[in-house]
């Protein structure tokens, strides 16, 4: 044993003993005392708290106590403990002694409700009919004049041998009769005086828009009920309830098959006899139907591929150069700050042809004018930390020329793009997009930006289709700017311009994942939609092995700006969406590791996509010299010219085919 | 004062046997453009330096996140770095040093960077830079580092970077880069106590302006100091700041509060740190891609080192201040480094190479 180490050992046993020593006598023994065990207030009153530090004796320590919110919006807090209730609701106060050895204890604070002022039953039917039932509704209000959903409201009948309410709050009119049904809550009750009158309905009828046709899994079919009295007079306000039977051929555990609404539609995920059923009273409907599988799957075949074998592969475009050949360009990610130019005019020979090369790190996405000649990069992680973008001249694939950089007021980063109508629209510092017009390509100017102003906004990426730009914002969902839109726009537009864009319309949904936004017209039905799709990492970062995505593509049908209804969507298990492409009522859509899906989205969307069978195809990118070989992990399609071009983030540039298959074809 | 007495005793002999017997330096580094962070380990009986560890860090494998800012608990027993982007806030992140498993985060303002913990509050201060947001204050955050609670936020000057703490614990100082601005922060007050223009003429003060209805993307701020960073010295009454737009290292009296003293610099001085026996201060030149080495008490450089690339970033010294280790970010591709500096020979005597943009850099411990 050297010298060194006996000194090291000695030290360290003597430090042990010290330390442990030291800390027994100090930290363990203090304590924090409020003066209350807990605090209600109620809304905009003010207070003061005070704490005490105790040792185990109960002495008072000199030691300073600071106090926070645990919920700065909602109650305010200065550290001198003077105290201000915003909101209701249940908080805390944190008090914290300053030093090493800090010690913290936490004050419940309750910010009691407004008391409630009103409640209103609503969607009232003016006649109730015996053997019916419906849901009650009604809206509760506080004096604040707060809607509120968070109050134990009380329903009862007096009569419940004529009107009885369920847990659900579902009223049931058992016969004829009177009853009165109230609702109480905090001391404020409301009444509703029931006539419960003989039902006169004596039959219903139930029709659909199936006739003639064969049934598939995905299909949507209306079904419309009608209730009749004794002479097939119309009882319009009879309250109608639908509901299904379901024998599905596949009986072996075979999950949810199909789902219905209260507005009579209907649609199947799996093959099997249906019936469906229309009830009104005592009074039923049926009919019984069979649907067939979808049948669409076909086989994805490789025509070509360009693989990357060094550095990781982001955004694509495709494009018919002016020479009237067929190109291709990638960014990178994370690498040497370059965009590949690629020959695909025999995608079974995909070659790169130019490789630009800029100060960044990362080139996430590439674009190319309508005409062919211009591109536009973007760039993350420049050295000088001046990002923006870069104009190429791309009249010539094999020779790019840089014309200009341009970064004002794009410092921030620049992750995705889009060109439209000499104007490049950039995404950019992760807040807003700048709007270039890019008629002197090599002289750049911004005309106008766009940027929401909710709190922590954020957004991703946007589309432009007919002079409507469709961003997507995270937490704030998809947003539709008019920025020039034309007749062909399916919506109406605002008067807007490159110079002056106009708020459309938004939708917004609770995850907060909303990464990608695609403006599509159905081909088979007219409706108009957005797929919006999401982004997301729940499972956190894996240090240790590949990582896993979440998240699907909601599909939002506008009935007018102001109607936007999320009505399907389409959740691959165990993968996560990135980006995608609809064209003719098909979908090509990157899932990372669930690589690409093709996916019939033809006739009316409703319910789980992928329940129904409405996949077309499915290709996993795998190479063993890919960059990360052998590993799927697919960055966005794009249909051109009857092939499927595709990025992959481990492996490069992709060319795919859908086959034939003469064993499958649609039902 | 039993207590007072133990950690006396502690102190006197972990100097003793550190002086005697160590060999070894181990420190965090953060690659901005690859999402990791390094432990490096440096042995200063051969000179040589190793990546001992990289850390994943960040929530998206497929953006990069941007690990910025990283320090390290008084007590050795954690480590934090500072993550710039977010949706579109960034976050602090906490880890245990040794397992380097992660323990919890917290979200914080735009672009957080800079960061340290007051030994007298056990806080921890970190600027939120907002680097490439509107020209408008910003503020700096304020964290129990042990529940990752985010206290508060104190509002201060445009684009604030360079947090440290003197080494009593009561003040954080940093800088406000387009205002010209040192700005001094009273750690248990949680206020800004004291603003010293660092210019004749340079930047804007926003604190008294109403900002409403401005169009702060046309204006145009004229800072001419553009100061980057401020560390105080560990006895004496000084900060030091780098003038990145002037190419000065300055020199602040804090208890008269006025620049005492000038010095021109290499281009572009970004980051800097005083030794711990308050001899030296060792600064990077971001723009030329070295670091110089100063004595503070005859106010000469006394060397300027080449660094192994360009974009010279952050600097730490050894607690026994034998050895400066600076990160250099590198462009492109290129992987960052981080360069070790003998400060008694003042030459380069190692290189270690990190993952892309080698930023944040803090010194962990000295050990056998």
């Amino acid at each position: 044993m050297t010298m060194n180490t006996l000194k090291k050992l000695g030290f360290q046993i003597l430090l042990l003993m010290l330390l442990s020593f030291s800390t027994l006598a100090t930290a363990q023994e203090k304590s924090i005392v409020f003066e209350m065990e807990e605090m209600t207030l109620k809304i905009d009153e003010e207070t003061k708290i005070t704490a005490k530090v105790l040792d185990a004796d109960g002495n008072i320590l000199p030691d300073t106590v600071i106090f926070f919110s645990g919920n700065r919006r909602s109650l305010i807090v200065n550290q001198l403990g003077d105290v201000k209730a915003v909101k209701p609701g249940s908080f805390s106060i944190i008090a914290i002694t300053l030093g090493q050895n800090r010690i913290r204890k936490d004050l419940p604070v309750t910010v009691e409700f407004p008391p409630v002022t009103s409640i209103e039953f609503v969607e009232k039917p003016e006649n109730v009919y015996s053997g019916t039932s419906f849901p009650l509704t009604f809206v509760v209000k506080d004096a604040s004049g707060a809607i509120r959903d968070n109050v134990d409201v009380m329903i009862t009948s007096d009569k419940e041998d004529v009107v009885s309410i369920n847990s659900f709050n579902d009223l049931k009119a058992l016969k004829k009769g009177n009853s009165t049904v109230s609702a109480s809550a905090e001391g404020i009750t409301a009444e509703w005086k029931i006539r419960v009158s003989d039902n006169p309905t004596r039959s219903i009828s139930l029709t659909h828009d199936y006739e003639h046709k064969s049934v598939r899994t995905g299909d949507v079919i209306h079904f419309e009920a009608t209730a009749l009295d004794n002479r097939n007079r119309e009882v319009s306000d009879a309250p109608i309830n639908y509901t299904f039977i379901a024998s599905p051929d596949d009986n072996l555990g075979q999950g949810a098959s199909a789902q219905i609404e209260q507005d009579g539609r209907f649609v199947a995920n799996h093959p099997g006899k249906y019936t469906v059923m229309a009830r009104s009273g005592n009074n039923i409907a049926e009919t019984s139907f069979r649907v067939e599988i979808r049948n669409v799957q076909r086989p994805i075949e490789v025509v070509g591929k360009g693989i990357v074998p060094d550095v990781k592969t982001s955004d694509l475009w495709v494009w018919e150069g002016v020479d009237g050949r067929d190109y291709a360009v990638t960014g990178t990610w994370g690498a040497r700050g370059e965009a590949f130019f690629w020959d695909v005019t025999d995608p079974t020979n995909i070659h790169t042809i130019d490789t630009v090369q800029v100060d960044a790190r990362t080139v996430n996405d590439v674009k190319v004018s309508e005409d062919g000649t211009i591109a536009v990069i973007t760039r993350e992680g420049a050295s000088n930390r001046r990002n923006g973008i870069i104009i190429l001249d791309v009249t010539d694939p094999s020779n790019v020329e840089i014309l200009s950089e341009y970064t004002e007021d794009l410092t921030g980063g620049v992750h995705n793009v889009f060109i439209y109508e000499d104007h490049v629209y950039a995404v950019n510092n992760g807040r807003k997009y700048d709007i270039i017009n890019i008629e002197d390509p090599r002289n750049p100017r911004t005309v106008s930006q766009f940027e929401l102003d909710t709190p922590g906004h954020a957004i991703h990426d946007v589309w432009i289709e007919d002079g409507i730009a469709y961003s997507s914002n995270w937490g704030d969902g998809i947003i539709a700017v008019d920025i020039g839109s034309n007749t062909s726009a399916d919506m109406p537009g605002a008067g807007g311009s490159p110079e002056n864009p106009v708020k459309l319309g938004s939708y917004t949904y609770p995850s907060g994942w909303n990464h990608a936004a695609f403006p599509f017209k159905s081909k088979s039905t007219g409706s108009f939609y957005v797929a919006a799709g999401d982004e997301a990492f729940p499972y956190g970062l894996d240090t240790q092995g590949p990582n896993r995505a979440a998240g699907w593509i909601h599909f939002v049908k506008f009935d007018g700006w102001d109607n936007p209804e999320e009505v399907a969507r389409y959740q691959v298990p165990e993968a996560g969406s990135h980006n995608y492409w609809i064209e003719d009522d098909i979908m090509y859509a990157a899932f990372y590791n669930g690589g690409l899906r093709v996916v019939d989205i033809s006739g009316e969307l409703m319910g789980d996509l992928y329940q129904q069978g409405r996949e077309i195809g499915l290709f996993l990118p795998r190479d063993k010299n890919a960059a990360i070989p052998n590993a799927p992990f697919t960055w966005g399609p794009m249909p051109y010219k009857g092939l499927i071009f595709l990025s992959d983030w481990n492996s490069g540039l992709w060319a795919v085919r859908v086959g034939e298959d003469p064993t499958a074809g649609t039902n | 004062m039993l207590r007072i007495i133990c950690l006396a005793i502690i102190s006197l002999l972990l100097t003793f046997f550190e002086n005697s017997v160590a060999q070894e330096y181990f420190l965090y580094v953060a690659a901005e453009s690859e999402d990791q962070v390094h432990l490096v380990h440096f042995n200063a009986e051969t000179e040589k330096a190793e990546i001992a560890k990289t850390i994943d860090v960040g929530r998206y494998p497929t953006e990069i996140d941007g690990p910025h800012g990283v320090s390290v608990s008084p007590d050795g027993e954690y480590w934090f770095v500072s993550i710039a982007h977010g949706n579109p806030y960034g976050w602090l992140a906490k880890y245990k040093t040794g397992t380097d498993e992660l323990v919890g985060t917290t979200e914080l303002g735009m672009f957080p960077a800079t960061m340290e913990i007051s030994q007298a509050t056990g806080l921890l201060y970190v600027v939120n830079f907002n680097l490439h947001g509107e020209m408008v204050p910003s503020t700096v955050s304020v964290v129990d580092p042990e529940s990752m609670f985010r206290l508060t936020d104190i509002d201060t000057g445009i684009m604030p970077h360079g947090s440290r703490v003197s080494s009593n614990g009561k003040h954080m100082y940093h800088v406000s880069m387009m205002t010209d601005e040192l700005i001094e922060v009273n750690t248990a007050s949680m206020e800004v106590s004291r603003k010293l223009k660092l210019s004749e003429s340079g930047g804007m003060d926003h604190s008294s302006m109403d900002h409403s209805g401005m169009n702060h993307g046309n204006m145009k701020h004229s800072p001419k100091e553009k100061p980057t960073w401020a560390d105080p010295h560990p006895t004496k009454p000084f900060v030091y700041v780098a003038g990145n737009g002037s190419n000065e290292l300055l020199e602040i009296n804090t208890d008269n509060w006025e620049i005492t003293r000038r010095f021109t610099t290499g281009k572009a001085p970004y980051n800097l740190e005083v030794s711990p026996n308050g001899k030296l201060v060792v600064v990077s030149y971001k723009g030329e891609g070295s670091t110089g080495i100063w004595d503070i008490e005859t106010g000469k450089e006394l060397a300027k080192v080449a660094n192994t690339r360009r974009v010279s970033h952050g600097v730490t010294i050894s607690p026994d201040s034998k050895y400066a280790f600076i990160s250099v970010e590198g462009i492109g591709g290129e992987p960052g480094s981080v360069d070790v500096i003998n400060l008694e020979t003042n030459t380069l005597v190692d290189y270690v190479e990190t993952g892309k943009q080698a930023g944040g850099i803090y010194f962990w411990k000295q050990v056998n």
